[in-house]
Formats: structure tokens, sequence, C-alpha cells
């Protein structure tokens, strides 16, 4: 058969692969790639040793200063910069990504994401870089106007990187201008920079807590104190173990255990709050945490022999940190924003955090018997950074007495306007107090007025 | 029992100062908006004081007040001022969503002025989200409400209240001391505004929501007035410039409080002003009366929109 000598184009646009590498990831997401590469940067200069919890570098030296407003976004660290070997081959470059080569403890050097980060952030971008070049203060700039550079699909694609002033320290500077409409809608709220501002202090606590100080529109971040309350009866789990991926040393480290007393209520609204609570499990890969408060699948709830995730068992933190000097060794996907279940190391880690969870699990359930034995034991218990958790390899918890069941109870269910269960709340002695209680406070009140003492 | 049983409205200095500042800032906004056919939807009660002005200084024609109570419902209908008052009868919270689709006033701008009385609640806060999420391009959306701290729990408490009450917008970092005394009418005014903006955001309102009115007054209870324009995607520059002027009216960093004088007093000190100096104490009792500082103060301030009470016999 005579072959057609017109060919069917099968060549990508550039067009194609930008909305291609935007498309799945959140604006959020692709702000925290940035910050992911200000931290390794500083932790680059700090020499790449392993981020666990004892380690106690000091990274007060380095700072991380993000604007967002609706015409504009910067970020601006003094973490080394990258140099322009760097930039070259890895950080403007698609398809020839180096994260596995290196070897220094980050979470990705200039993969996809700072590409990524910039196009999903606007149109209009500069890239300034000063860094040390064997002794000698470098600078280089590389200037990206979006629409010019999609205009022309012709390979090869790559962006001119030009001379520039250097900058006040050593770092990277990000401008971007022409912003997309989602990145200067998400700005212009006022909700989306306090949501921003939260999931750096959590993701960044072990950093923040060491010193690095990362702004947002001018305030200073302050990372999450991470706490598990301890006792006598309480005492968290803290083991540390190695394993290996591909040949590759992974140090593991878990901790769990009590950060606040069980909730006393199942009521609909109150669980919807519970949702928000901070707890479930934690994980972290070199020092970032990736996954926070998993209360799903993905940690283990609703698996073989553990349970589906209940606002009963809210109040437990459970962290485990996996710390590699190869990155490609991290059960981590490739968002960075989450835990790749397919992981060896990661399954086999699994069922010590069942063994805490269950633990946990059953003493939320014994507890409904003996609530008043536990909330005493629960109130003595202190919380404690988990930076000074001792080891031990399985979580104390107290054995509780069960009480014999006693009278047959009531449940009493009634629907009434928030407004005014608010005020009768307020009169009750508090306006934060929980529907439930409203409803018990009522009804004793109603009790004791009508049909007096027993 | 609604509030217009308690309080003549007409009697009260600071608001009726308030609501001159504000309907003044709104006809500026007619000077550079395209407001034509605005509608105003209010809570006239049985006064009607906002929607006299309403159509007398900014010329609406046509206007809704929705009145919650059976016979102040009756009153209002008694009471409605011109032809073009509809009153209807209900809940801000089950009236709004059957007005967003009456066809007689959806696609035109809404002048909307939520003046309530009571503090702010999870009710008032679904009525300005779905307001903001339904409102014509070039609508004005306008909240009041009280902003008396222990309406919102016990010092300890308000934290977490407001937390409970504005969301994600709050910061992590509130402390107890800005939900105290007058920082607290300054708190709610803040996060209420930041509440709206973070709403019409993540709707993608086209245009956005501009912050533009923001004020606080206080005749017996300090209450807080709040709110902004949500402008046509084209207008949101010129909404924007216009609120940012020096001159712009409805923007107060201090709280009106508007003291009690008698007509003959008023009309005395009018007559000074405008002056070159600031009216001082000494002069006051020259004329042959006395009153505080911050009395003084204040007239001098708001003279221009000092009510003229009388009773009339009738």
């Amino acid at each position: 058969m005579a072959a057609i000598e017109r060919k069917a184009d099968a060549n990508p646009t550039k067009a194609f692969f930008v909305r291609i590498i935007t498309k799945d990831i959140s604006l959020e997401d692709c702000i925290l790639d940035l910050i992911d590469n200000s931290v390794d940067g500083a932790w680059r200069c700090e020499g790449s040793r392993p981020i666990g919890l004892q380690d106690g570098t000091d990274l007060s030296k380095y700072s991380i200063m993000i604007e967002a407003t609706p015409d504009k976004f910067s970020i601006i660290d003094n973490c080394g910069g990258m140099s322009l070997d760097d930039a070259v081959e890895h950080a403007f470059s698609f398809g020839r990504e180096a994260t596995e080569d290196h070897d220094d403890y980050s979470i990705g050097v200039y993969g996809i994401g700072m590409k990524r980060a910039v196009f999903k952030l606007g149109g209009n971008i500069r890239v300034r870089s000063t860094y040390d070049d064997k002794g000698t203060r470098s600078a280089f700039a590389v200037p990206i106007n979006v629409s010019k550079w999609l205009s022309n699909d012709k390979p090869p694609w790559d962006f001119d990187i030009e001379e520039d002033e250097l900058l006040p320290n050593n770092g990277v500077e990000i401008v971007v201008q022409e912003l997309t409409p989602g990145a200067a809608g998400a700005f212009e709220s006022p909700a989306f920079l306090q949501g921003l501002r939260r999931t750096i202090a959590r993701d960044y606590a072990l950093h923040l807590n060491r010193g690095l100080r990362i702004s947002l529109n001018g305030s200073e971040i302050s990372g999450w104190k991470i706490e598990l309350r301890q006792s006598e009866d309480f005492q968290p789990m803290r083991l540390e173990y190695k394993d290996k991926a591909d040949n590759e040393e992974v140090s593991i480290e878990i901790i769990g255990g009590m950060a606040a007393p069980p909730p006393e209520s199942n009521d609909p609204e109150e669980e919807a709050d519970n949702e928000k609570q901070p707890h479930g499990w934690y994980v972290v890969c070199n020092g970032r945490i990736v996954l926070a408060g998993d209360k799903t699948a993905i940690s283990g709830w609703g698996t073989d022999d553990w349970p589906n995730w209940h606002p009963q068992y809210a109040g437990f933190i459970g962290i485990i940190l996996f710390t590699a000097a190869n990155a490609a060794a991290l059960p981590l996907t490739t968002t960075k924003r989450s835990v790749d279940i397919t992981s060896d190391i990661y399954r086999r880690a699994r069922p010590k955090m069942r063994e805490v969870s269950t633990k946990w699990i059953a003493y939320t359930n014994q507890r409904k018997q003996a609530a008043d034995e536990a909330k005493a034991k629960e109130a003595l218990a202190v919380p404690v950074s988990i930076y000074s958790v001792a080891k031990r390899a399985t979580v104390a918890l107290p054995a509780l007495v069960s009480r014999p069941a006693g009278e047959r109870l009531a449940n009493v269910h009634y629907s009434v306007p928030v407004s005014r269960l608010k005020k009768l709340a307020k009169e009750l002695g508090g306006i934060n107090m929980s529907n439930r209680e409203v409803g018990l406070k009522s009804f004793n009140y109603t009790y004791d007025d009508l049909v007096g003492g027993e | 029992m609604g509030s217009f049983n308690v309080v003549n409205y007409s009697l009260r200095p600071s608001k009726s100062v308030q609501r001159q500042i504000i309907f003044e800032g709104v006809r500026l906004l007619h000077d550079h908006l395209d407001l034509d056919g605005q509608v105003y939807v209010g809570f006239g009660s049985v006064w009607f004081t906002d929607f006299v002005l309403a159509h007398k200084l900014l010329g609406i024609r046509d206007m809704v007040s929705i009145e919650a109570d059976d016979v102040g419902f009756r009153r209002a209908k008694f009471n409605a001022p011109y032809a073009t008052v509809r009153v209807v009868h209900g809940r801000s919270t089950t009236v709004l969503p059957e007005l967003y689709k009456d066809e007689l006033i959806t696609n035109r701008p809404w002048l909307i002025w939520m003046d309530f009385d009571y503090e702010f609640d999870e009710s008032m806060k679904d009525d300005i989200r779905a307001l903001i999420e339904n409102a014509t391009e070039n609508s004005i959306l306008i909240a009041t409400f009280n902003g008396n701290e222990m309406k919102y729990g016990n010092a300890p408490e308000r934290p977490e209240r407001l937390r409970e009450l504005f969301g994600s917008v709050v910061p992590d970092e509130l402390s107890k001391k800005a939900c105290k005394d007058e920082r607290m009418q300054q708190t709610l005014a803040d996060l209420s505004l930041d509440f709206m903006r973070s709403v019409a955001a993540e709707q993608r309102r086209p245009g956005g929501f501009v912050p533009a009115f923001r004020a606080i007054y206080k005749d017996t209870t300090p209450m807080v007035t709040v709110g902004g324009i949500l402008p046509a995607k084209g207008a949101a520059r010129v909404a924007s410039d216009v609120v940012k002027r020096e001159s712009w009216p409805c923007w107060l960093s201090k709280p009106i409080v508007a003291p009690h004088l008698t007509t003959r007093e008023a009309a005395v000190l009018q007559a000074q002003l405008p002056r070159a100096g600031k009216l001082s104490r000494a002069l006051v009792q020259s004329l042959g009366f006395d009153l505080e500082d911050d009395q003084i103060e204040a007239f001098e301030a708001y003279y221009k929109h000092y009510p003229a009470f009388a009773q009339v016999i009738s």
C-alpha cells in the first residue's frame, strides 16, 4: 500500500503542555512547591543533614517572604540561591528532571514544581537568583512572558537567561505579575490567605520550630506546636527504626498518643467541627508534612482490622517521619501532597501505625462505660512537645474499670433555632457550650424546678 | 416584639447621622456607576426613614421592605410612604430567596441595607452569603448589626464565638483583647468585611467585592455598619477608586457618638460653623451654655448631618 506523503502532526504545543502541568494542582500546592524550593536551599546551606526530630539545626538566619495581592505575587528568600547550572540543567527544563540524582535530604529540588507554580500564578514572570559561584557571588535572571513564549511552539523550548544585579542576599526572588484570574481571585480573599497561612504553619512546623522565618503579606507565621498529653497513665509511643527502599536507607520515626481528650458528643454539627480538628495521622517526608490529620484509608482507617474513622476517636494524633538522603526513596506522591500507598516502606510501617491507633480506639470504647474515671485521668495528663517525648515501644493508656449497666436511658432529640440556642447557652453559662450540654442543662434545670431533687 | 415598639427610630441622633453619611456615599456612587433602575431593599419598619431618603436623595422608585412581625407587617403596609414601596411579610432568610427570583426587580442593581438591631448571627451570615452570591452586578450591600461585646459571650468565649460566626477569615491569633470594649466593634467590622470579600472571591464574582462602608455608631448600644459594592467586571476599578478617595465619607475610623442637644443648642452651635479654628469649650460657654469636650468635637464633625427633631402636637 502506498504511503501518503503527508503526516499527522503529533508534536505537542506549549499551551497544551502548560495546561496539563497546571491543571491538577491547586494554587495553594503551587505556593508550597515554591516554599519547598526555598526550604531545600536553606537545608543545603546547612550541610544537608537528615531532618529528624532530634536534630537541633538552627534555621533562624533563613527567611522566606511571600507577598500575595490581587496584582502581584512574590516570594523572596535568602536561602542560598540556585546556581546557573541548576537553572540551565534542571529548574527551567522540561523532561530533564534530576531530582533522583540529588542526595541531600531535599524533597525535590527544582523539579516540575517551580515552572508549574509560576505558570499557574500568572503571565509575566521574573525569576532572579544570586548564589555563591566558587567563592564569587553571581547573579542571573530568567524573565518569562508567558503569552509570548506560548506563541512559538518550535523547539527548542527554552527560556532566556540574562545577567542581573546581585540581590542583597544569596537567594531567589520570584515576581509574578499579570496574575491568572484564579490567582488574583484567591489573593483577594482573606479566607484563602488565612487558609494558606494555616497550611504553612502546619506543613512547615518542623522547620518553623527550628527558627526558619516565613512571612505572608508582612506578618510572620509561627509554626504549629505539636503536643501530646503525658502523665503516669498516658504515655505516647515513640519508636525509631531503619528500613530500605531500593537499597536506599530510610529512617523512620513514629510518635502517637493523646493530643486532647476525646469528645463528649456525637452531635452531627459538632461532628462537622470535629472534621476540622487536627487529629488523625501525619506523614512527614524529609521534614515536610505531606499528609496532615488524615482520617482516611491512606493512613489505614477503614482498611483490614482497622475501623473507619469515627468522631469518637478524636483526640488522637500520630506522626510518622520518613527521612532519606534520596527523595526518591520516600513514600511521596509526585504532587508531594500525599503518600504513595503502594510504597513498600510505607506498607511495612502501617502495622505499627495500626497498633497505636487500635489501642486508642479500644480506649475510647472503654471510656464510654467509665467516663468520669476517664475524665479525671485525662485531666492529669499535661501537654508535652513531641520533641521531648521519651522513647517507648508502645503507647500506654489507662485501664478503666467499667461500671455495671444501670437504669435504662432515654435519648432526647429536638431542633430549635440556633439563635435561641445561643441565647440560652449564654444564660446557662457559656455561649460556646455544646448543643448537647445546653440540652442536658435545660433538662436538669426544668427537672429540678418542676419535679424537684431526688 | 419588634424594636419599633421600643425605640422611635427617628429620635436617635447617631443613627440618623450614620444614615445620612451612608446615603451620601451611595449618592456619590451614583455619579460613577451604572445604577439605573436601582431597587432599594430594606427593613423599613413602621418609620421608613431610609426609604424616604432613598427616594428623595437617590431617586429610587421601586422599593421592598421586609417585615417579620405580624402586627408590624400590617402597620408597615399602612405607613408605607410611597406607592412604589412593597412590604413583604416574613424573615429576611425566607423572603430574600423569593426576591432573587422576582421578575420585577431581578436583573436590576439593588441597594440593600440589612439594618438589623440584634447581633451578627448564623442566619445573618447566611443572608449575607446568599446576597453576595445572588446580587446583580453593581448592587450595593450594607449590613448593620449590634456590636455590643456582651452579645458575643463573656470575654474569654468571644474569640471562639467569632470563629464560629465568621469561619476561616478569623486569624488564629485573634486575642481576647481584640474582642473587648471599643476594639470589639472594630474587630466585628473587619471580620464581617473580610467575610464578604472572601465569599465574593470564592464565588469568583467577576468584579469581586469592593469594601466601601465601615461605620460604628452609638446611641445607647454600639452598632456596626459594614458593606460594599458588588461591581460589574468593568466597574471594579472605578468603584474602588471612588471609595479610596480622601473625601469618601463612609469609611470612619472613629465611632459616631452624636450628642443629644436641644434644638436651640444645636441651632446656636451650627451658626458658629463652619469656622477656621476648632469650636472650643470656652466659646460654647460664651454662648451661654456648656458641653463636654467630646460632645463639642462630635457636633463639629457631624453638624451637617445632625438631625433636627421637634415634637409635633396634633
